[in-house]
């Protein structure tokens, strides 16, 4: 092998000065750059500028306004997105540790930056205004910091399915009642990994394992993320999708006959299950100014509303108000899950719907 | 047939220059180590490893995996081959367009057509089952584009052109004797065309349906979108999942082996059987006449091209107008981070001319020495560096990561290991176009070269590439097409803001917001179209 190695990069240093060689004109051009609206130069801190390389697990449509607010604030400063899924990037992430290509990292869940953060991946930052937000918010030595809130809520086709008829427990979608038709978000999708990762601590790996089971086996239709539930739901393709409460809220802005459960609150009951989104930045990142300058934002009154507004998520700072007609988390009894636990175990989780060939 | 004979002639006056060896060997090595270090992977893996997927998972993807190339290429070579037999065989009215149009769907990703299709099929959502219950008053059960019959069908449909093209080339070259000849012993016009027309074909035929066995096994938005899992869907999600590469690797060293066993399995299929006609006595084939079939034909062809072009192109086409005139929609599809839309066609448009460019540079050397110089090793080489066929983009965008990673960190997230992908990947078809061409180049132009007193690598540079600049331009065209379409190693290899029209498309469409990835699904359409229309256009049946 170690013989193969070597003939291997001098063929491969050919193949790149080839490209190079050729490749010379083909820097992206510069009329590309998005016109920004101007801002007074007062706010535009010096000295943050070049690029920001973002990993971002977020929907691309959920994280895009708040680039832009902070690209209005600091237009020397050149984000580079990637969107993926929360594990693929992480996997990149852990790929590049001896070569780290990110500054920050955005999920949308809280068990990936946990287990991140325990492979040292993550530098330590203390945003400005952290103190503002819960304390069980901010991770271990400063390494990363929630943005948001998001609960795991029912919502259903209120054409369908009375407000008195509507599943009050997620233990409920495995009814026969139901059977095919229900739709949620399959197993590659960060929301739903989360939701097994803290079912399994508070339940066990064989009440979870029967749960999702049963789910199957009642046919329920998991897609690849949610914005086809919540659309699906709307049009009365289904008449019960498992999403994030937002997704509720999001379909019933555009119109359409839907309801909400926020599921579990009986006495007994597992509780709300809730999640965080998070961010972090990149141990060994190129851009650290930036990269804490952006860091600041997310977690400023003006990041904080855009989240609130722009997507019916619930602020980690207590002065940013909710949309109107959110639903407070105060009304809910949330579930109690221990995020460090969780996080060390995400690799048991894949094996569990692995094992059970969840889609 | 003349250059086989003149060759032993050549080899006396030259023997095989040990700077060509040198380069094709280089070349070869190049696509045989990501291979090579996959294969190291998957068997240093972990018996644990090993255990688990054995216990799991291996048995049902290769069921899945083997079902659906199985069922897509019977079912694409029953389509091509009806299509091609109607299209140049028979009065088929219209059928000079009808050619045409049925090889565009090449210029369609089979996942763009899935997304389309999907939308318009869905059970209770779809467009089609809403319009019937409408018209009925009540639902009516309609077939779902998920799962198995839908992979199956979406693949069929925007598969079968391959073997559309090759037996249509096939059945046009076609002796008009060999069958006036069956008839003469008294077989009737179907007799031959079973018992003699289509044996005839079968180099073809089989050649066709092998692209389609192959390309199946590679296909990973389809079946992703679809959710039928199949081993190159199930590597990927391994390889956004879980925080290990080893059962990746497993995975991959197993699509591996089915994929050369296929590969092998043509070969041996082509061995058994040769065909072989007196080129000088040529006539074409008469035509036969349709008569009452000639209505039911149409209407046949019709519905093929209808469901594999007309219907994605003008969905995608409706789509965009829409996106187009939603202000937040259009917002939201031209920027992604600092990123516009003009840096992902872009992106593109330069990464897979450029990787065009190099696998026809690649190219050059290994089929000079097959050409010219054929014995068992040159063969050997020029077999090899076409494997890449045989490799998903998944499992080289794998094997880069892995690699280049470790070796070469410079080189890694820099849209270069994207290009790099895209040459392992599609290099086949540059080393075929390169060898075609050069096979039709009499070697006597060389030997005139040399004995006017050029060196060997004046002759290659003065002689030999402006002749077959054609032919190379073929190749380099086939190579930007399939480059255009590549999304999975585009998605695991891009770096931060490098995203390419293919990725835009999958961005949006992995996350339900169909419209938003019309614009960069018709603009990939239209941008493969155009080399797809001059690479027809060197075909004897598109002129």
């Amino acid at each position: 092998m170690q013989h193969f190695s070597k003939k291997l990069i001098g063929l491969l240093f050919v193949l790149a000065l080839l490209v190079s060689a050729c490749g010379g004109g083909t820097a992206v051009p510069g009329e590309n750059a998005p016109a920004v609206e101007s801002n007074s130069p007062v706010e535009n801190e010096a000295g943050v500028s070049g690029n920001l390389v973002i990993y971002s697990g977020r929907s691309e449509s959920l994280i895009q306004p708040v680039l832009d607010a902070f690209q209005a604030k600091y237009p020397n400063v050149k984000i580079l997105l990637k969107s993926g899924s929360n594990s693929e990037l992480a996997n990149a992430l852990i790929e590049e540790q001896a070569n780290p290509q990110a500054d920050v990292f955005v999920t949308t869940e809280i068990f990936t930056i946990q287990s991140l953060y325990q492979q040292g991946l993550f530098a330590s930052y203390r945003p400005v205004g952290a103190d503002l937000l819960p304390a069980e918010f901010i991770g271990p030595e400063d390494s990363w910091v929630g943005l948001t809130r998001r609960a795991r809520v029912i919502m259903y086709n209120t054409e369908l399915v009375g407000a008195d008829e509507a599943p009050q427990s997620i233990f409920d979608l495995t009814d026969p009642k139901w059977q095919g038709q229900i739709a949620a978000a399959g197993s590659t999708n960060g929301g739903m990994q989360a939701q097994i990762a803290a079912m399994r601590q508070l339940l066990g790996d064989e009440a979870t394992q029967e749960w999702l089971t049963g789910l199957m086996v009642n046919e329920v239709t998991f897609f690849g993320g949610h914005t086809d539930v919540r659309k699906a739901v709307g049009a009365g393709e289904f008449k019960i999708g498992l999403v994030n409460h937002y997704y509720y809220y999001l379909q019933l802005a555009e119109g359409s006959p839907v309801g909400i459960v926020f599921p579990d609150q009986g006495e007994g009951q597992i509780g709300l299950i809730c999640n965080a989104t998070s961010a972090a930045i990149v141990n060994g990142g190129k851009n650290v100014t930036a990269a804490q300058a952006f860091l600041d934002f997310l977690i400023s009154e003006e990041g904080q509303k855009l989240f609130a507004e722009g997507n019916y998520e619930y602020p980690m700072l207590a002065s940013v108000p909710l949309r109107e007609g959110v639903e407070p988390l105060e009304n809910f009894r949330l579930a109690d899950v221990n995020v460090a636990e969780a996080a060390l175990d995400l690799n048991g989780t894949l094996d569990l719907m692995e094992a059970i060939g969840l889609p | 047939m003349q250059i086989r004979n003149t060759l032993p002639q050549l080899r006396r006056h030259y023997h095989i220059s040990p700077r060509l060896l040198f380069a094709a060997g280089l070349v070869a090595l190049f696509v045989a180590i990501p291979l090579a270090y996959i294969f190291f992977r998957a068997t240093t893996g972990g018996e644990e490893v090993w255990l688990r997927l054995l216990q799991t998972r291996i048995w049902k993807l290769l069921g899945n995996t083997l079902l659906l190339a199985a069922t897509v290429t019977g079912g694409a070579t029953l389509v091509g081959v009806t299509m091609s037999f109607l299209t140049e065989r028979t009065d088929l009215p219209g059928r000079k367009v009808f050619r045409w149009m049925l090889a565009m769907p090449l210029a369609i990703p089979a996942y763009i057509g899935g997304i389309v299709h999907l939308t318009l099929l869905r059970p209770r959502g779809g467009l089609i089952p809403q319009l019937l219950a409408e018209w009925f008053g009540q639902p009516i059960p309609t077939p779902s584009p998920l799962g198995f019959g839908g992979a199956a069908f979406i693949l069929t449909l925007f598969m079968f052109p391959y073997v559309y093209l090759l037996s249509g080339a096939a059945f046009r070259s076609l002796n008009a004797s060999l069958e006036e000849a069956s008839r003469t012993f008294g077989r009737s016009n179907w007799q031959t065309l079973w018992e003699v027309t289509l044996p005839a074909l079968r180099p073809g035929i089989t050649a066709g349906a092998l692209l389609v066995a192959l390309d199946v096994l590679a296909e990973y938005g389809t079946v992703a979108l679809l959710r039928y899992e199949t081993f190159s869907s199930a590597i990927f999600v391994q390889l956004s999942g879980r925080y290990d590469r080893s059962a990746a690797a497993v995975l991959s060293g197993v699509l591996i082996v089915i994929a050369v066993m296929i590969l092998w399995g043509e070969l041996r299929l082509q061995g058994q059987a040769r065909y072989t006609q007196m080129d000088s006595q040529w006539r074409p084939a008469p035509t036969l006449p349709l008569k009452k079939w000639k209505v039911p034909a149409f209407l046949l062809v019709s519905l093929v091209v209808f469901s594999s072009l007309l219907v994605p192109v003008i969905v995608l086409a409706a789509w965009s107008v829409q996106a187009l005139l939603d202000p937040a929609a259009l917002a939201s599809i031209m920027r992604s981070g600092s990123q516009t839309f003009g840096n992902y066609a872009w992106n593109s448009l330069w990464a897979s001319a450029l990787a065009a460019v190099i696998a026809v540079l690649l190219s050059l050397p290994v089929a000079l020495l097959s050409a010219r110089y054929p014995n068992k090793l040159t063969q050997a080489i020029s077999r090899f560096c076409q494997v890449g066929y045989a490799i998903p983009g998944v499992v080289i965008a794998l094997s880069l990561v892995l690699l280049v990673n470790r070796y070469l960190p410079f080189l890694y997230a820099t849209p270069l290991i994207v290009v790099m992908a895209y040459v392992l990947r599609h290099m086949p078809q540059a080393v075929r176009a390169s060898e075609s061409a050069l096979n039709q180049l009499s070697p006597s132009m060389e030997e005139a070269s040399r004995t006017l007193g050029r060196t060997s690598i004046q002759t290659i540079f003065q002689v030999i590439l402006p002749l077959i600049v054609p032919g190379l331009l073929a190749g380099a065209g086939l190579v930007f097409l399939t480059s255009l379409k590549e999304l999975p190693a585009t998605l695991l290899l891009r770096p931060a803001g490098f995203d390419t029209l293919a990725v835009r498309v999958w961005v949006w469409a992995s996350e339900g917001f169909y419209i938003q990835a019309a614009p960069a699904a018709l603009l990939l359409v239209v941008a493969s179209a155009a080399p797809l229309y001059f690479l027809l256009r060197r075909e004897q049946i598109f002129r």
